[in-house]
């Protein structure tokens, strides 16, 4: 019999085994746990996906009954169905090659097996926000993911930069989890049930008389959403946690923690369709998102921010996929994503490892003869992500492009954004090869060398299918077609040829304009400077938001807590319960005498009161 | 049921006497020495508490719950509290194993009254008949007695027994008139008999046959209130659970107030069968609950004031433990399926915490001969792993989550708020506010052990003894069932029922 629940168990299992004796074990049997787990973890996904493609609607598993008062049981249930599977299997397939990178990549990390429990105790979270079929449990995953982000970013404690990055993300994630959990308890109060499954059938109803809570909830959805997804306004966090090893930034920052919020959206459209105004709104800030964060990307100069604001950018695509038509295109290109941005991420620690930590862009060049896999494989996933023909993200660019043109009234607009981002796109990334890979070298740095084995294949398999995924367009959308409605009909032709000849435009103008040009190591002048210093969206949140809000705690800590609470209050009240005790207390003075006194007095009171009333 | 057919029923009861009898003869006609005594006697005991345990498990099911012509009457209510019993005697036969507080050659009488004490437990659980109340209640006030002063390492214990038994004379004294008033009032003694004769009789209608009947039930109250130290009954416990050897006063503070809670349940719904069905129907029950409602609010609200002042953790876990009975007789209040079963609930979570608790007091003390609180400073360093037990203990007493006491209090408040009326729901706020006051006490015992530190050169605390390792045992569970309590669903659903 299949067990749903093996999937996410089995790496955390792993997790247990490793950190429990991560000082004696051996960094080569850490390796093997990690990555093995993580493998079978994919073959049983595979399995479970196998037996949708027989014919099974969904595969269940009831993990562990939680039994509270009365008649309300949280069931904590697994569920695999077409929709849960995909996402199981780009979790556990990418994070079984990001695992096998990083044996590489961490290899002489002190910290080399903890590394490997939190990137197991990772997929084991990840894994169970995919598969679970209650809210409760989701969310569970959904807290597990970030406090492995946390743990992961700040993995060099040590440094200055990660800690507080670490912390960054954790704050910004919070106003995320607010709206989670304020969504989680008006959806228990007004349909009754944590079960994703029977929350999809009866909200309909149930939110039938009360339109505006339906409006709430899908917006509060969305706030989480944009909280682990990275967008605006509250995108911040993701560019800051690069501080994090390189293989942490391609397995959770960019392939599986940060696309969360895209799940999120389309396990929940049939919600989130109650209100059409919802759709909207998730498809405008997509779109606001995706331009704003590709225009940061622009002037970037640190290998990983580059890939981080492309990431941002694609989430917002991701958004806008979700939002318009019906869901499968957005679905699509997460997946197309989580192969070649992983593929990017995983080049870039290459190039970083051969350079020996230098991560200055501006400060490469020429690496193209001297690391010629990382190069070439590069070079598939940049074409992937400027969405050339015939790579994997030429496909399921134009699917989300053709869904948003026909979405809404604000339809066109939303397209005009989303092929200028496309140029914007393949504008930094042709920026991003050229100072990396072609050119003269320019470090002082001696000698760049090429990455061992178990970093190139994972990359080289991460080329093929960022290269050729697309081609499973047909076959994706009919699989996840069962739970999300189908695309229909084909991308028309006028998509095609904006989208494309935006990315042809922007990465002819990328390559052109930096096939020389070097951008000087002062700051950057114009209008360069607005994206180089990022909006100054960061100086902004930290003059409204944080100073603000560091002043009113002050206030409060100082005059309603000091004052108030714990004067007033907290030691009033101590007193009070103190003084109190000091009156029961003489009477337990060691003396039998007084105690059956004590007892007599209490019976004869006892009688009076009773034959009194 | 007659006597010859009762007998499988009562297998538990036939093994624990067996134990014990053996116990006694043993060291009588052996006197073995060195390790047979050190070891053999408690794995002996041990044995037979096993023995009894699995016969309790096995015990055949019957349609008819009364057995021995009515002098025991059986229902998962009883079975369950039985299985208390023997596992609170089970640990404290393990608690007291190298305990300096019990002298060595008297070790063997020790684990001989223990499993008595566990049969006279037993049999107070199910005893349905007032006769067989109040010799289960002597069985296990006697042994109770002679435990308390067993210690002879200066007077403090004997004092102890010698209060123990002035102050259990008084009430059991009591208690028995009580009944003897109810045999001559309604001319019955087994409780089934004196439920249709309150039900029927015209006695209640006259003005002095209702005095009586009151007099009576008040009566009785003083020695059940006696046997789960109920305020005013419980003014022997602090002094007694202080001078006692600290393995004896853990299972004093868990088993005699489990049996007496099942004696309670059992009188109550006795009387008044409705109690058991349909506890807002009881009308004629009023009196009996109102005198339990009050004697709880009174209960919890003088132990958990009066353990604010205590610098010794016996004397403040007794004091607590005068609490909890108080949260308890919440459950007996509110009476129907839920009330039981709540009641049941936080029999189990409190025998795993209030044990647990006094391991850890019975650990601290054998290495710093001391329970002043002033010894706990800086525990936390000293020795982690009995500090973050003793934390875990006092944070489920105080009923916070994610511990098993919070869900204890949480089927105790439910049962008394599905009850409904306002009576009801404001007995249950006491109980809330009481647990609010008795974080203060509980938190002075973590502040001493994480935030200060000890003055001069404290003697390091060995975890190599069988007191720590039990904290530490029980610490799991105290916390596990915090967060998964299916298992305490499950017992609430057993033992709700009383026949």
């Amino acid at each position: 019999m299949f067990r749903v629940w093996a999937i996410p168990l089995i790496p955390l299992l792993g997790f247990v085994y490793i950190g429990l004796l991560s000082r004696r074990l051996s960094r080569r049997a850490a390796a093997i746990v990690g990555c093995s787990t993580v493998a079978l973890s994919f073959l049983v996904s595979l399995e479970g996906a196998l037996q949708l493609l027989r014919g099974e609607e969904a595969l269940t598993a009831t993990f562990y009954t939680w039994a509270s008062l009365g008649d309300t049981l949280v069931r904590l249930d697994y569920r695999l169905d077409a929709l849960s599977g995909s996402m199981a299997l780009i979790v556990s397939g990418v994070g079984f090659l990001i695992h096998l990178y990083s044996v590489g990549y961490m290899h002489g990390d002190r910290g080399f097996n903890r590394y490997f429990a939190f990137l197991n105790l990772f997929i084991f979270f990840m894994l169970t926000l995919v598969l679970s079929d209650n809210l409760l449990l989701t969310f569970v995953g959904w807290e597990g993911v970030g406090l492995c982000s946390y743990l992961l970013i700040g993995f060099w404690y040590e440094k200055s930069d990660p800690p507080p990055a670490a912390v960054k993300a954790f704050v910004v994630n919070r106003i995320g989890d607010f709206g989670f959990l304020t969504a989680m308890v008006l959806l228990l109060a007004q349909v009754g049930t944590l079960s994703i499954s029977e929350l999809l059938q009866s909200a309909p109803g149930a939110f039938e008389a009360w339109p505006v809570g339906a409006l709430a909830v899908g917006l509060l959805l969305f706030l989480a959403a944009t909280g682990k997804s990275a967008q605006v306004p509250l995108y911040v966090w993701l560019p800051d946690a690069m501080a994090g090893p390189t293989p942490v930034s391609a397995l959770i920052h960019a392939a599986t923690m940060v696309t969360a919020g895209v799940y999120l959206m389309a396990r929940f459209r049939p919600i989130l369709e109650l209100q059409p105004q919802v759709l909207e709104v998730i498809c405008a800030v997509g779109a606001v998102t995706a331009l704003l964060a590709a225009l940061i990307a622009l002037a970037q100069r640190d290998i990983k921010r580059v890939l981080a604001y492309s990431t941002v950018s694609q989430l917002g695509y991701m958004f806008m996929g979700v939002a318009a038509g019906g869901g499968v295109a957005g679905m699509f290109h997460l997946t197309t994503h989580a192969f070649f941005k992983a593929l990017l991420f995983l080049g870039a620690g290459s190039v970083i490892h051969a350079m020996g930590g230098e991560q200055d862009i501006t400060k490469m060049g020429g690496l193209r003869s001297k690391t010629p896999i990382t190069f070439w494989t590069c070079l598939v996933g940049a074409l992937a992500l400027a969405g050339l023909f015939p790579t994997a993200g030429f496909y399921s660019k134009d699917l989300i492009l053709a869904d948003v043109l026909h979405f809404g009234e604000w339809g066109r607009i939303l397209f005009a954004m989303g092929v200028l981002t496309a140029g914007l796109t393949a504008f930094y990334t042709a920026r991003w090869l050229m100072l990396i890979f072609f050119g003269e070298y320019r470090s002082p740095h001696h000698h760049p060398h090429e990455s061992p084995a178990v970093m190139t294949v994972p990359l080289v398999l991460l080329a093929i299918f960022s290269f050729g995924a697309g081609w499973g367009e047909h076959a994706y959308a009919h699989f996840v077609g069962r739970v999300l409605e189908p695309p229909e009909g084909h991308v028309p032709g006028q998509v095609i040829a904006w989208a494309s000849g935006a990315g042809i435009v922007g990465l002819l103008a990328g390559f052109l304009r930096y096939r020389s040009l070097v951008p000087g190591p002062g700051p950057a002048k114009g209008l360069a400077r607005v994206s180089e210093r990022k909006f100054w969206v960061d100086e902004i949140y930290d003059a409204l938001i944080v100073r603000p809000y560091q002043f009113l705690s002050k206030v409060i800590a100082s005059w309603v807590d000091g004052g108030l609470i714990d004067t007033a209050l907290v030691n009033g009240s101590g007193a009070l319960v103190r003084a109190a005790g000091r009156i029961v207390r003489p009477l337990q003075n060691g003396q039998i005498q007084v105690y059956t006194l004590a007892m007599m007095v209490g019976l004869v009171a006892a009688l009076g009161w009773m034959l009194w009333s | 049921m007659p006597t010859l057919e009762s007998l499988p029923h009562v297998l538990p009861e036939v093994a624990l006497a067996v134990t014990a009898a053996a116990l006694f003869v043993l060291e009588a006609l052996w006197q073995p020495r060195g390790r047979a005594r050190r070891v053999g006697f408690p794995l002996l005991a041990l044995g037979g508490l096993l023995a009894a345990l699995l016969f309790l498990v096995a015990s055949p099911s019957s349609a008819e719950p009364r057995f021995f012509g009515g002098l025991l009457t059986q229902d998962p209510f009883s079975t369950f509290v039985r299985g208390v019993a023997i596992v609170a005697t089970a640990l404290a036969v393990g608690l007291a194993l190298g305990s300096p507080s019990l002298p060595s050659n008297r070790r063997v009488e020790y684990h001989g009254l223990l499993v008595l004490l566990a049969l006279g437990m037993c049999l107070l659980s199910s005893a349905g008949h007032l006769l067989m109340i109040y010799v289960a209640i002597e069985i296990v006030s006697l042994t109770s007695y002679l435990l308390a002063g067993f210690d002879d390492r200066g007077g403090r214990s004997a004092e102890a027994g010698l209060k123990y038994v002035l102050f259990g004379g008084v009430a059991s004294g009591v208690m028995l008139f009580g009944f003897s008033l109810l045999f001559g009032l309604f001319g019955d003694l087994s409780l089934s008999g004196l439920g249709q004769a309150l039900a029927h009789s015209t006695t209640l209608s006259t003005g002095a046959g209702r005095w009586a009947t009151l007099l009576a039930l008040v009566f009785v109250l003083a020695g059940l209130g006696f046997k789960i130290a109920a305020v005013p009954f419980h003014m022997w416990c602090p002094d007694v659970y202080e001078g006692a050897p600290t393995p004896f006063t853990a299972l004093l503070s868990v088993g005699p107030k489990a049996a007496g809670f099942a004696v309670l349940l059992r009188f109550g719904t006795g009387l008044w069968p409705e109690l058991a069905t349909d506890a807002a129907a009881a009308t004629s029950a009023l009196p009996w609950l109102l005198l339990l409602g009050v004697m709880s609010t009174v209960t919890m609200t003088v132990g958990n004031l009066a353990a604010i002042w205590q610098d010794n953790l016996k004397r403040l876990l007794a004091y607590s433990s005068i609490a909890h009975a108080g949260y308890m007789l919440m459950g007996v209040v509110a009476g129907g399926r839920e009330g039981p079963g709540a009641v049941a609930v936080y029999l189990a979570v409190y025998l795993i915490m209030n044990i647990g608790a006094f391991a850890v007091v019975s650990a601290v003390d054998r290495s710093a001969h001391s329970e002043d609180i002033g010894v706990y400073h800086g525990l936390g360093r000293r020795a982690p792993l009995l500090a973050l037990a003793m934390a875990v203990f006092l944070l489920s007493l105080t009923g916070l989550p994610p511990t098993a006491g919070f869900v204890g209090k949480l089927y105790l408040f439910a049962s008394l708020i599905h009850h409904g009326g306002f009576w009801y729901v404001l007995l249950a706020v006491v109980g809330v506010l009481n647990s609010v006051v008795s974080l203060y006490f509980y938190a002075r015992v973590l502040r001493a052990m994480f935030l200060e530190s000890a003055a001069g050169e404290p003697a390091p605390v060995s975890l190599a003894n069988s007191a720590a390792a039990l904290a530490v045992v029980l610490a799991v569970p105290t916390l596990a069932l915090g967060i998964f309590w299916q298992p305490l669903a499950a017992i609430a659903n057993f033992s709700g029922s009383l026949f």
